[in-house]
C-alpha cells in the first residue's frame, strides 16, 4: 500500500473518530442535562413501609376524577396530625396526582398525612370544566380526606396546601379564598408559576395585551362566566373573574405563603405574580416569594435558587404546620 | 508534537465542544417551550 493512500485511510478513520465522538458527547451532555436532578436526594425519600403506606384512589365525589391518594405516616402514635395537600400541574387539562408521588413521600416522611388530589379537567369530555369548577371540587375534597385519615387513625387538625402550576393556582384559591369554610385551619400555602390573577394587560405572553377579544375568550374559558372584551378595566370584570383571582382574596390573616416564579415564564404571566408579591406585602402576610431571574415555567435555569426554594419550603412547613412531633 | 498527539488534542477540543452543545441544546429547547434565558444561572 502506498504511504499516500495509508494517510488517506488514517485521515478518515479520524474523521469517523471526530465525528462519533462529537455525536456521543453532544447526546451524553444532553442526556445528563435533562436527567440531572439539581437537589440531588436531598427533597426525596426512599419509599418503605417504615416511612409510610399509600392508599390510592379514594373517592371525594361522583365525579370519575374525584380520587385522591393518602400517604400516611408509618408513626400513627400522635395525638394530631397536619394534612399537606399537593395539587398537580397540568394547564386546568391535563395531569395526576400520581405526578408528585415523590413530593407527596416526602411531606409523608416528615410525619405529615399528605394528600394528592385529582380533579375534573377541561377536555373535550368535560367542556365545563373550569378553574372554578376545579377549586371548588379541591374546596369540596377536603372534608372527605380528613374523614378518610380519621378512619385509618390520624386526627387531623391543620393543613398546608400546595401545588405546581395550575395546582399552585387551586392551592392560592383554596388558602386565601375557602380557608374561612375550610374544615382544617389553613397554616401555609406554597406553590411554583401559578396563575394568581388573570388582568389582559399581563398577559402579554399569550398577546391578549393587545388582544382583548382573544383575552374574553380564554377567560371565559378560564372562569366559566360570559367576559367580553369591554368589560376590561371595569369593575363588573373584577367581580366576573374574582372567584379564580387567587390575589384579590388576600388579606391581612392568609396564610403564611411561598412562591416561586420563573421571570422568563412563558406559560403564565409573570407580572401577575408581582401583583400576588404586592398583595402579601400590603397585607403583611408572612411570605417568601422567590424569582428564578433566568427561567421560564420549569424553573430550570436557575438549581441555586430552586434549592432556596425548598428549603423555605421546609422552614415553613417547620414554622407553620409543625413537625413530625405536631409540635408548632 | 507528533500528529497523533494532534489528532488526540482535537478530539480533545471535539468533545468539550459538543459537551457544550449538548447542554446549550436542552437549555434552548426547554427555553423555547417554557421561557428562559440562553445564559446566566445555571452552568449553562
Amino acid at each position: 500500500m502506498s504511504k499516500e493512500k495509508t494517510k488517506k485511510k488514517g485521515c478518515v478513520m479520524w474523521g469517523f473518530i471526530y465525528t462519533g465522538a462529537f455525536i456521543a458527547a453532544f447526546a451524553i451532555s444532553a442526556i445528563i442535562k435533562l436527567t440531572y436532578h439539581p437537589l440531588g436526594d436531598k427533597y426525596t425519600v426512599h419509599w418503605d413501609e417504615t416511612i409510610g403506606k399509600v392508599y390510592t384512589d379514594l373517592s371525594y365525589g361522583d365525579g370519575e376524577a374525584n380520587k385522591f391518594d393518602l400517604y400516611v405516616p408509618a408513626d400513627a402514635t400522635q395525638e394530631t396530625y397536619g394534612l399537606a395537600v399537593y395539587l398537580h400541574a397540568g394547564g386546568f387539562t391535563s395531569g395526576d396526582k400520581r405526578d408528585d408521588a415523590d413530593m407527596l413521600k416526602w411531606l409523608c416522611s416528615k410525619g405529615y398525612v399528605a394528600a394528592g388530589i385529582n380533579y375534573t379537567l377541561f377536555s373535550e369530555e368535560n367542556p365545563n370544566a373550569n378553574i372554578y369548577t376545579q377549586s371548588i371540587e379541591i374546596r369540596d375534597s377536603i372534608p372527605f380526606i380528613t374523614a378518610e385519615a380519621e378512619k385509618l387513625g390520624y386526627k387531623l387538625d391543620r393543613m398546608a396546601i400546595s401545588g405546581g402550576s395550575a395546582g399552585h393556582c387551586l392551592a392560592m384559591l383554596y388558602a386565601y379564598r375557602d380557608a374561612e369554610i375550610s374544615p382544617l385551619p389553613v397554616k401555609l400555602v406554597f406553590g411554583a408559576v401559578g396563575p394568581s390573577c388573570f388582568y389582559p394587560e399581563d398577559w402579554g405572553i399569550f398577546g391578549f395585551d393587545q388582544n382583548p377579544e382573544a383575552a374574553a375568550a380564554m377567560f371565559s374559558v378560564m372562569s366559566g362566566k360570559q367576559i367580553t372584551p369591554d368589560m376590561f378595566g371595569t369593575a363588573a370584570y373584577d367581580e366576573a373573574i374574582k372567584d379564580i383571582s387567587a390575589v384579590t382574596w388576600v388579606h391581612e390573616n392568609s396564610a403564611p405563603t411561598v412562591c416561586a416564579y420563573g421571570a422568563y415564564d412563558k406559560v403564565q404571566a409573570f407580572p401577575a405574580s408581582i401583583r400576588l408579591d404586592v398583595a402579601l406585602t400590603e397585607h403583611q402576610v408572612p411570605h417568601e416569594y422567590i424569582v428564578f431571574p433566568h427561567s421560564g415555567h420549569g424553573l430550570q435555569n436557575d438549581n441555586t435558587l430552586y434549592g432556596t426554594y425548598m428549603d423555605k419550603v421546609k422552614e415553613y412547613l417547620d414554622n407553620y404546620l409543625g413537625n413530625a412531633a405536631g409540635q408548632q | 508534537m507528533t500528529l497523533t498527539q494532534k489528532r488526540l488534542l482535537i478530539l480533545l477540543a471535539i468533545i468539550m465542544v459538543a459537551a457544550v452543545l449538548g447542554r446549550l441544546a436542552v437549555r434552548t429547547v426547554l427555553n423555547m417551550l417554557l421561557g428562559g434565558a440562553l445564559f446566566g444561572g445555571n452552568f449553562l
